[in-house]
């Protein structure tokens, strides 16, 4: 049984310790990513994410399930499955003594590239990635955007048909990120299955074509970012307002629509009939004698369902233990 | 599973890529991970040149402070530095050995050994190769080592067969130091596994008859160094300085690196097995 | 009541030189006993070379140049504190180049806490080890044979003189701490040290050396506070003994406590 498409996990698990110390970092996760598509894995830390990701990239064998990356079983045929994915993990170092083409050339050879392909390959992707000048530094005198744009060029030195980025351009600054997210562009163009796990769900939205959260080891959504926005329904208003009428805000703002997980200091309402119903919940608010110190509408976004799944917003530290799916009362210390 | 390397393609994913690369040998991805070990010569000299020093310094301080040991009656040379060289130089490739242990935690630490488990290469090779950059450095510390010890009035009772020898015994205690460091690497990941590859090798070599010739030595130690292998590892190294090289003094060192080399090898991959759960 | 609350509080709340120092030296001395991993080398290893040596020189003891002693164990006892110490007092040293690296110095001397006192506190928590030290080998290898001839008196006069090898080791280390900030290189001061007790009569005695080793360990301090040591545990407690054992790390201490103050004033003036 070799699935078609380039990943698939079945019921994939991972459990660290036993006993009382057991951990279910990944608990029965299913996948499917189509071909050549860029999918996006998003979950709040130690929600499974990374987890997932080293099962599939050969790091980690799984407690239970199984999984096939590329067609190949990623426990069974291990190295079948290295030969056919590139990766690039946040957390994997690159040695500081060795210079960039120097890594590219020792990776061409882990490869198994043919000798005559070494210098070729990589001049062609230093060139790609711009580090045609920095080739022989250390890359102990790279910068980070150097340094994540040679991870990415050592990922790709096979033409991997699989591509996973584990949070590629987190810490880069703008202009670094537009670049990168151009370059993942035209990879996929040319045919490259991405998955792609990051915190910044506004590159989730850019990228991919379908994402999924995890959380607390599970897949909680799947799907398309459209049709996920869709799902939420109504839009977000955001109250904000003195903290000793957090109470009757919210309220107030319960008459309207579910309560939405929030930022700190902060109050949300799904608004049940829509961005027509504003009005009234501000002339509402004042009846009760509620201060509106701001007021924001949001259209339903990822951020939103992220939310409403986990209970948490992702952007901005604000967390929310009780949020559970979004419907409950949101309680806003 | 038979897998036609050069005509398959990708059974899924984009499809339209070929799969030309052949599933990379045993041998060059040795040579490309030892390479990395030898250039850290080079690059980091501040790691390095203690495994070089250490060893003349500690073939020079025994045969020195030790120096009237030959008389003992039933000493085996009237050279002190003739007994003490070999220890020097074995202790010095172990250490260089061990010395890979020690660049794997870091880079277990770092991150950077997932990118190397990541790669298609046979499992072996991500022993065998740091083990190609280490024999390398033992090369030079033995080589090193000896010419200091022939300045300061080594000399071989056999000739050239007899620095073969010694080139054999520090080889292959160089490559059994890196099995087990590598294999305390994989296992503890932090520098714990540092601190007791370096301690284990050292209570190894010592609990042997490394300070003096078993004939001589009176006892609890005797009956230890009699059955350390470590001593008969000492024995094929130092029969050049000492007299005739013999098959008797040859084959029991060539059994011991053997054996334990196997031993730690087998460590080695199943404790590197066991970095994926 | 009131007039005292009235006076600067820094006059009224400052400690002593004393009780600084005290409390200085009991965090060194802390320091050191939470950290086994740091210890328990500086004891071990020279029991482990003295148990190796003991049967591996067994027969060594009889050849010429060799005092008249019971076995390898007597002779050999002075040089293992001699390593013990040595060893043990880079480790004090280093936690003092560790402050300086994390910052811990720079609070220490920005507090109203006396400049010597943080030194003088290192020095005393270095040679509470070294008598530790002395102590535990003397305790351990009694049971296996271990004879010292000068008795308890002799046994005091060989915890002195660790006690002030420790200081003065420590002071040497504690300026290379002051001077580099590493604790890495006050770690890369062990060949020295290895080769200071090595070209000494540590381990077999001088008259036994040729050449330029033998002169070497004869310009060796370390030999002749050995030699001591030596002379106290297989011949008894002598004038001469004492004053090798005891006066020669005493005097050198001045020079070396006097170098650390030194460093450690530079440090200040820099910072």
């Amino acid at each position: 049984m070799s699935p078609t498409a380039p990943i698939v996990t079945e019921g994939l698990q991972r459990y660290f310790g036993s006993g009382d110390d057991l951990v279910k970092a990944v608990d029965g996760v299913d996948l499917e990513i189509k071909p050549g598509e860029v999918f996006g894995f998003l979950g709040p830390n130690g929600a499974g994410k990374s987890t997932t990701v080293r099962m599939l990239t050969t790091l980690l064998r799984p407690t239970g399930g199984a999984a096939f990356v590329a067609g190949y079983d990623i426990v069974a045929q291990a190295n079948e499955v290295r030969r056919n994915i590139g990766v690039a993990l946040q957390d994997a170092a690159i040695d500081p003594l060795m210079t960039g083409a120097e890594l590219l050339q020792l990776q061409a050879v882990l490869y198994g590239l043919p000798r005559s392909q070494h210098q070729t390959k990589a001049s062609e992707l230093l060139e790609r990635v711009g580090l045609t000048a920095a080739a022989d530094r250390r890359v102990g005198t790279y910068s980070g955007g150097m340094r994540r744009r040679l991870d990415l060029a050592l990922s790709l030195i096979h033409e991997p048909s699989v591509l996973f980025l584990d949070e590629p351009t987190t810490g880069l600054d703008p202009l670094s990120r537009m670049n990168l997210w151009e370059e993942i562009r035209r990879l996929n163009h040319d045919g490259t299955t991405v998955l792609l796990t990051t915190q910044y769900l506004e590159e989730a939205d850019q990228l991919a074509e379908r994402i999924a959260i995890i959380d607390h080891g599970v897949i909680v959504r799947e799907g398309e970012p459209e049709a996920l926005k869709t799902s939420v329904g109504c839009p977000t208003l955001f109250v904000s307002v003195e903290r000793d009428e957090e109470d009757t805000a919210t309220e107030v703002l319960g008459r309207f629509g579910d309560l939405r997980p929030s930022h700190e200091g902060t109050l949300g309402v799904g608004l049940l009939h829509g961005p027509g119903e504003v009005s009234n919940v501000v002339r509402q608010l004042d009846e009760a004698g509620v201060a509106v110190r701001n007021l924001e509408l949001h259209e339903p976004s990822l951020d939103d369902v992220f939310a409403e799944a986990t209970g948490y917003r992702l952007e901005g530290a604000a967390e929310n233990p009780d949020g559970g799916d979004g419907s409950d009362e949101v309680d806003d210390k | 599973m038979s897998i036609d390397s050069t005509t398959r393609t990708t059974k899924s994913g984009s499809g339209h890529k070929p799969r030309s690369v052949a599933f990379t040998a045993l041998w060059p991805s040795s040579v490309g991970l030892g390479m990395r070990n030898v250039r850290n010569i080079r690059r980091l000299p501040s790691a390095f040149l203690p495994s070089l020093l250490m060893p003349i310094i500690q073939a020079v301080a025994f045969s020195g402070t030790f120096f009237a040991v030959t008389q003992i009656p039933g000493f085996p040379t009237d050279r002190s530095i003739n007994w003490y060289l070999p220890l020097g130089v074995i202790l010095g490739c172990g250490f260089a050995g061990i010395g890979v242990g020690f660049t794997t935690v870091r880079d277990i630490e770092s991150g950077f050994y997932d990118r190397l488990r990541m790669t298609p290469v046979p499992r072996l090779a991500l022993i065998t190769g740091p083990t190609l950059g280490a024999l390398i450095r033992a090369l030079v510390v033995t080589t090193t080592v000896f010419l200091v010890g022939l300045l300061i009035g080594a000399r071989l009772t056999d000739g050239m067969l007899g620095l073969l020898m010694l080139y054999v015994a520090s080889l292959g205690v160089a490559t059994l130091g890196t099995f087990w460091g590598l294999a305390l690497a994989y296992r503890f990941r932090d520098m714990r596994g540092a601190a007791i590859m370096q301690l284990t090798f050292f209570l190894a070599l010592f609990l042997s008859d490394a300070q003096t010739p078993l004939s001589v030595m009176e006892g609890w130690l005797h009956g230890v160094a009699r059955v350390n292998p470590f001593t008969n590892i000492l024995r094929l190294g130092r029969q050049g300085f000492l007299g005739d090289v013999t098959w008797a003094n040859t084959w029991g060192g060539l059994v011991a690196i053997a054996a334990i080399c196997a031993l730690t090898l087998w460590f080695a991959v199943a404790s590197l097995n066991r970095l994926r759960d | 009541m009131t007039a005292v609350v009235a006076r600067p509080s820094s006059v009224d709340l400052e400690p002593s030189l004393g009780a600084q120092t005290w409390e200085m030296s009991k965090r060194a001395i802390i320091a050191l006993a939470r950290q086994p991993a740091l210890v328990v080398p500086s004891l071990v290893f020279p029991l482990f070379f003295l148990a190796l040596g003991s049967s591996s020189f067994a027969r060594a003891i009889n050849l010429p140049g060799f005092p008249e002693v019971d076995s390898y164990l007597d002779f050999g006892v002075a040089g293992a504190i001699m390593q013990g110490v040595l060893f043990g007092s880079v480790t004090g040293a280093a936690a003092l180049a560790t402050d300086i690296e994390n910052g811990f110095f720079d609070r220490l001397i920005a507090s109203p806490v006396a400049r010597p006192s943080i030194i003088v506190g290192r020095l005393a928590g270095a040679m509470a080890f070294g008598a530790a030290q002395t102590v535990f080998f003397l305790v351990v290898l009694l049971p296996f044979g271990l004879n010292v001839e000068g008795g308890v008196l002799g046994g005091l006069v060989l915890v002195a003189s660790g006690t002030l090898i420790s200081l003065c080791v420590g002071a040497l280390m504690s300026m290379m701490a002051l001077r580099t900030g590493s604790s890495e290189a006050v770690q890369g001061a062990f060949p020295l040290l290895f080769i200071l007790l090595f070209f000494s009569s540590a381990f077999f005695p001088r008259q036994t050396m040729q050449g330029v080793y033998g002169d070497l360990a004869g310009y060796n301090p370390v030999s002749y506070i050995i030699e001591g040591m030596r002379d106290i545990v297989i011949d008894g407690v002598s004038a001469w003994a004492v004053v090798r054992a005891v006066l020669i790390p005493a005097a050198l201490c001045v020079f070396t406590v006097l170098l650390a103050m030194r460093s450690m004033n530079k440090r200040l003036a820099r910072g």
